[in-house]
């Protein structure tokens, strides 16, 4: 017997794909703070690379979710510091430091935030319709 | 043979009508807010519903015939067979992002909030005239 879906839960299913996605962006994010400051372990080796988590919509069981499907590196410039006593310093005495700006990850991670939030709503309302559709059942 | 369908009567037909335009238009705005942070998602909406449309895709639409008393009227309760029914198309929210993205998350939420409440609306008026159904069949006096 086919199984009969509601375009309910269809929503809640492609809302659910971008809690996930949502949820693995933050992972990202995450990442880049506790990296912030990760320097190179051998002496004049590069750092930390800020990673940028990389959306695309997919099809999900009734309709089209969305998923992170790869993580790329951040291909701008490392930021260098002039530390002599560094142990990751070069030969000049600079050390690089990781591509990560904390204020753009805040406003990433408020921007995750805001979207999380938006697909919870819509769980909610799609979750409250059909149970108004259910309600017809009651009296 | 003739068989009475509840969504014979027009009123019926025309909530449940509403109905699937509107769960299926909930399930549109669930892809843009998904999609809100996607590089180069134009979001979707339906047309806005008219009467007119609903006729012209009842007539269009192929449905199987009930011959037998047993036979239940095929229904489009899936949400594909919506999908089928009512056509979307692409709409862009007031604006567009440096990657292309044209969803804007407010937008959305007052659509959503907009479907909901005429969702609501809906299934008062299915309950109020299942009511009056009820009461027509109800012995007189009691």
């Amino acid at each position: 017997m086919p199984e009969i879906k509601s375009a309910g839960s269809a929503a809640q299913s492609i809302a659910a794909s971008a809690l996930r996605a949502e949820q693995a962006r933050m992972r990202i994010i995450a990442e880049n703070i506790a990296n912030a400051n990760s320097t190179s372990r051998t002496p004049g080796g590069d750092p930390y690379r800020r990673q940028v988590p990389v959306f695309r919509p997919v099809q999900v069981d009734g309709g089209q979710g969305v998923r992170m499907v790869k993580v790329e590196p951040d291909r701008s410039d490392f930021k260098s510091e002039y530390e002599p006593g560094h142990p990751s310093a070069n030969a000049q005495g600079y050390v690089k430091m990781p591509n990560v700006d904390s204020l753009v990850e805040a406003l990433d991670m408020r921007e995750a935030q805001r979207a999380y939030e938006a697909n919870l709503n819509v769980i909610e309302t799609a979750r409250a319709m059909d149970m108004r559709t259910l309600d017809l059942l009651k009296k | 043979m003739f068989t009475m369908d509840i969504t014979d009567i027009p009123l019926f037909a025309m909530l449940r009508g509403r109905l699937g335009y509107l769960s299926e238009r909930q399930r549109l705005i669930a892809q843009n807010v998904a999609n809100a942070e996607t590089p180069g998602y134009r979001p979707n909406d339906l047309r806005p519903f008219s009467f007119d449309a609903r006729v012209q895709a009842a007539q269009s639409a192929g449905s199987m015939a009930v011959t037998q008393p047993g036979h239940m009227a095929l229904g489009a309760s899936s949400p594909t067979a919506n999908a089928a029914k009512f056509k979307s198309r692409k709409v862009s929210d007031s604006e567009t992002t440096l990657d292309g993205n044209q969803v804007v998350l407010e937008e959305e939420m007052l659509k959503m909030s907009d479907a909901r409440m005429n969702y609501d609306a809906a299934i008062g008026f299915y309950q109020k005239s299942l009511n009056l159904l009820r009461m027509a069949a109800r012995a007189p006096g009691r």
